[in-house]
């Protein structure tokens, strides 16, 4: 004790203390300093601008029915807004709605007539003074066998719906 | 960061006029909308193949001076190649291959080919038919479009089936 307050006097540990206290507030200062806060703002904005230029107008077009793995294409287009007939081993769809079994339409296809037909008058009734322009788009597992793809097509231009957009996963990628 | 809203003049006792913004609550903005997006992007790019079912409606004339293929897909590894102008068939070939890859290169050689060559070059091979068996898959069918779509045949249509051979396609009639 005496060796204490003969060396280093009255409070000088504690002095000694604060002063490093202090030395390490300066320090994380400088650590926060050092993120510069201006560009990482600079790039999340940059970032937000990016993701909403490739945010897809259309969701919902490219929502593929559960039990379906759409075929790849290496020469697709761009899909159109039409409505959706998905095509599985369980069943047929229209815009998500279940329409019947695969097995029961092929052999009898009034239900899917019916609401084609549906769909046609609504369509018409919304767009009184223009052509219906029969565009439908097909979801049909890659799996399926073409027989059972190419008789559900060839049903549909007896409801005027001639023009089909076979939905593909573009680019070559499976 | 800050942003100056006026400065201080005059000899008065000076006092900052600095607006400090609230950094923190803007990045967490940023972030959520950051996470947001990306979540709710669409990363599976949904393209589509145009065929059209519809018959009857083209012009015999425009018609008369392309040329039109028949496609008889019989299985995954075998197709039946038919080239015709105004009705009447000018080339038929018989396509074998491994694999259906093999086969849609063969398909884009053959078309290749009868482009080049004196009789492709009085007209353009303008639209396809085809048909395929219950034993041929849905993907094995759009790669032979894909195959014709690459050699600018872009008019495809699909024959329908019948009943009885998209029944056995149902019930496990060959394909994959």
């Amino acid at each position: 004790m005496s060796l204490n307050s003969q060396f280093l006097g009255n409070r000088t540990f504690s002095r000694h203390l604060v002063s490093r206290q202090y030395q390490q507030k300066k320090r994380k200062k400088m650590i926060i300093a050092g993120l510069m806060l201006t560009s990482m703002v600079d790039m999340f904005s940059l970032l937000v601008i990016f993701l909403l230029q490739n945010f897809s107008a259309s969701p919902e077009l490219a929502v593929v029915a559960k039990g379906v793995k759409l075929p790849v294409s290496s020469t697709s287009r761009e899909i159109k807004d039409a409505p959706v007939l998905s095509i599985s081993e369980a069943g047929i769809y229209l815009d998500q709605k279940f329409v019947g079994l695969t097995e029961e339409l092929l052999e009898q296809p009034s239900p899917l007539m019916e609401k084609l037909q549906g769909l046609r008058e609504t369509w018409q009734k919304s767009h009184p003074n223009q052509n219906f322009p029969g565009e439908i788009s097909v979801q049909a597992d890659q799996a399926i066998s073409s027989a059972v793809v190419s008789r559900v097509m060839g049903m549909l231009p007896s409801q005027a719906f001639g023009s089909i957009q076979l939905a593909v996963v573009g680019g070559g990628r499976g | 960061m800050a942003v100056a809203v006026g400065g201080a003049s005059g000899s008065g006792r000076r006092k900052s006029l600095d607006a400090e913004l609230n950094l923190v609550s803007f990045i967490d903005l940023l972030s959520m909308c950051i996470c947001f997006l990306l979540m709710t992007a669409v990363w599976i790019e949904v393209g589509s193949l145009q065929v059209k079912q519809s018959h009857g409606t083209e012009g015999p004339a425009a018609v008369s001076q392309s040329h039109e293929v028949d496609l008889a897909v019989s299985s995954a590894t075998s197709l039946e190649l038919t080239i015709k102008k105004g009705g009447r068939a000018i080339q038929k070939q018989q396509l074998k291959a491994g694999s259906i890859e093999e086969l849609s290169h063969q398909l884009s050689d053959a078309l290749a080919a009868f482009v080049s060559s004196p009789a492709g070059k009085s007209g353009p091979v303008s639209a396809a038919m085809i048909t395929s068996s219950a034993s041929v898959s849905y993907g094995d069918l759009i790669r032979v479009m894909d195959a014709l779509r690459r050699n600018q045949v872009v008019n495809l249509g699909v024959v329908p089936a019948s009943r009885d051979s998209a029944l056995a396609g149902v019930n496990g009639g060959g394909a994959k």
